[in-house]
């Protein structure tokens, strides 16, 4: 009876260092918002174990840094970030922890949109706040980014954790397999549209590079007022642009507030079509939870509401 | 296991848009000036100081012995003297500009600004989202100074009614001006309720006895009460309170009366008792986290240059640096001679403030300032202050001379 156990004893007795060997080798990877954290994980896979600062439906403009988050940029190996300003809390955060892990930049490389504006408005609650950026950080939401992101995530990891590189390779390959057949799937889609029919409305221009990739023109409230109301001059303005366009929708966004466009959609007798995701993916159970739900909603959404009828 | 090989990547990752930004700038002087300014126990002076070369000083007279706060962005400093009914506004000469990619810093002699105010009782002042707002104890209203009209010199002080004088606070959050309110008669103090700016109430009074102390830090503001410390922000317009009542296990006859909040992670840290402080985190569990002093608090301060950090002086004389993510003490090194808490609340003891590397400590017995090296702990040098230097504050910081 001893002698058959031994022999099962001593594999689970291995087994189980190996465990907790390969746990305690997990990179301690921070994400500073939800999008990066989903590229994070497809690219580490188990090999890590990942705090994302900023979450699902949370807008990383307006964050605020808790403890928690300069306790887990203290113990992180690896942190990474979007860059150009976008998380204005980073420097901050960074100066808290004391951390020592690097800092990664994924638009490093990447193709980026001067922001002729200098930057573009947030409604956060009933505030406007202008977020100034001299270069566009919204660099995801053009898919052929997506893939530099991807690709800088497996070299960061490469470069804190060799033995696993060839697995963080493979996965980033494999992923950018699937962010290539996005690409070429929304593509396809723009092109089915009529030409004249490439115009939508959003709260908060975070789709230049979308628009920049795909054709479709996204027309915005950015730079009509920094008040929580718009005067109606600035809004006359902006429905003429609409009108001069022929924009075929209007979006709400996950992380901004709806009512200047509620007042935009009365004036133009155009319907508010459904909620697009720029800078935050959804909860779970919501239409947006990884990055290619988030890309394919958006895209179906705003191909959706533009076909012909 | 990972990170011994990351930090000269870290270091090079976090200098290079520093070095990038300084690019243009060659032959421009890059400054750091911190300028030191002490009120006397016993006479109504200001004496003012550069603290690398303190043989440049300076010194105003007032009315009374002063509490000195640094505000408008450090533009001025304002010495509130409750016991005489004055507040005198002082041009510090540090000037800094926010350029985005640097700072310009400006150096200039300082200067009294214009009449003083004057009020019943001036005590509580709050510097936030552009406004100065001073609490006259015994008038009945708060007093409201446009910031950035103070950094240029003038002074203009709109009046806040309230219903009844009160030792409160007058602050606003976001679009909403908050306000303490008293009872009749004694002036207890109930709680936190919003107000418009002609002193109206709006909604409720969100409960919180006693309340005293308050402090910014995030999207939050923080006030001690007797049954735990209470927290407001603000969603779709209007303002959200939260009471966190102190966790079951604190010692249960000691509160929160004075809060310090960051401005680097959202997180405060107050006094709870004499002898300990405690950590606030407003959104997360545990909400509090209790830190025990070997000795009863003199004075503490929070560093904006390493935003974990805190550093407290206790009355045996020790300056204790505090990790603010683990609450704990996580250096000790004697400073002055022991203060005992004993006496009257405003004997003369020390008072700490914080200026970059350093912690100015003053100590009025000694007639000195010490200055205290943030990294270890060290006497880096002195500074005497003729009579009994006590209250104190700093200006300045680093940026560009063009």
């Amino acid at each position: 009876m001893k002698n058959r156990l031994l022999p099962g004893i001593i594999c689970y007795v291995i087994t189980s260092l190996f465990s907790v060997a390969a746990q305690a080798e997990r990179l301690n990877v921070v994400a500073s918002f939800s999008i990066i954290g989903d590229f994070a994980q497809q690219v580490g896979g188990e090999h890590i174990d990942l705090k994302v600062l900023v979450g699902p439906g949370s807008d990383a403009h307006v964050y605020e840094p808790r403890p928690a988050d300069a306790m887990a940029l203290a113990g992180a190996d690896v942190v990474l970030t979007n860059g150009l300003s976008f998380e204005g809390f980073l420097s901050r955060l960074i100066a808290a922890s004391g951390t020592d892990a690097p800092i990664i930049a994924l638009t490093e490389g990447a193709h980026v949109l001067d922001d002729p504006a200098g930057g573009h408005y947030h409604m956060n609650g009933d505030e406007a706040v202008f977020h100034a950026a001299a270069q566009d950080p919204h660099a995801w939401q053009s898919v052929a980014n997506a893939q530099v992101y991807v690709e800088n995530i497996a070299e960061a990891f490469c470069a804190a954790d060799a033995g696993g590189c060839e697995e963080y390779r493979a996965n980033a390959a494999r992923y950018n397999d699937e962010l290539a057949a996005l690409d070429q799937h929304i593509r396809d889609a723009v092109a089915d549209l009529p030409p004249e029919r490439r115009s939508v409305v959003v709260a908060h221009n975070a789709f230049r590079y979308f628009e920049d990739a795909y054709g479709i023109t996204f027309l915005s409230p950015q730079g009509v007022s920094t008040e929580a109301e718009a005067s109606a001059a600035d809004v006359a303005g902006l429905i003429r642009e609409i009108r001069q366009h022929d924009a075929g929708a209007i979006f709400a966004e996950s992380i901004s507030d709806t009512r200047l466009l509620d007042r935009i959609a009365a004036e133009t007798d155009l319907e508010i079509a459904g909620t697009l995701y720029s800078d935050a993916l959804s909860a779970e159970d919501g239409p947006a939870p990884g990055y290619l739900a988030m890309m394919r909603h958006n895209a179906d959404s705003i191909l959706s509401a533009l076909a012909p009828r | 296991m990972f990170r011994k090989f990351a930090t000269s990547t870290a270091i090079a990752m976090i200098l290079a848009p520093v070095a990038f930004a300084h690019e243009g700038h060659d032959h421009d002087d890059d400054l750091t000036h911190y300028r030191v300014f002490v009120g006397d126990h016993d006479k109504p002076l200001v004496t003012a100081f550069d603290l690398t070369e303190p043989e440049h000083r300076w010194s105003f007279d007032l009315a009374g012995q002063a509490k000195l706060f640094a505000v408008a962005g450090g533009a001025v400093v304002a010495a509130v003297q409750s016991d005489d009914d004055h507040v005198h506004f002082i041009s510090s000469g540090i000037e800094l500009h926010d350029h985005g990619d640097h700072t310009d810093l400006e150096v200039s002699d300082p200067a009294m600004l214009g009449a003083p105010l004057t009020g019943p009782r001036p005590f509580h002042l709050v510097d936030h989202g552009g406004k100065v707002v001073i609490n006259y104890d015994k008038g009945g209203y708060a007093g409201i100074i446009e910031a950035s009209a103070l950094a240029g010199g003038t002074i203009g002080e709109a009046n806040f009614p309230q219903s009844y004088p009160h030792h409160g606070f007058v602050a606003p959050l976001g679009p909403v001006w908050l306000g303490t309110v008293a009872a009749d008669g004694e002036g207890a103090r109930l709680g936190l309720q919003q107000f418009q700016a002609d002193g109206s109430a709006v909604g409720d009074l969100a409960p919180c006895t006693g309340i005293h102390g308050e402090a910014f830090s995030g999207a939050f503001l923080a006030a001690g009460c007797e049954e735990g410390v209470l927290t407001a922000t603000i969603a779709g317009g209007a303002p959200v309170f939260e009471m966190l009542p102190y966790p079951e296990d604190f010692p249960q006859d000691v509160t929160t009366g004075t809060l310090l909040g960051s401005t680097a992670i959202q997180v405060f840290l107050g006094n709870h008792g004499a002898d300990g402080l405690v950590v606030i985190d407003p959104v997360d569990q545990p909400h509090f986290r209790r830190i025990e002093l070997p000795f009863r608090r003199i004075d503490f301060a929070l560093d904006p240059v390493r935003p974990a950090h805190g550093y407290v002086l206790t009355e045996d004389g020790t300056l204790h640096r505090i990790d603010l993510l683990n609450a704990e003490i996580a250096a000790s090194e004697s400073v002055t001679e022991p203060y005992s808490m004993d006496g009257h609340w405003n004997d003369p003891r020390p008072r700490i403030a914080m200026a970059g590397d350093e912690i100015v400590v003053s100590d009025p017995r000694a007639g000195l300032v010490r200055r205290i090296s943030t990294e270890d702990l060290s006497e880096i040098g002195t500074i005497e202050v003729e009579g009994q230097p006590y209250n104190l504050t700093v200006v300045g910081g680093s940026g560009l001379s063009h």
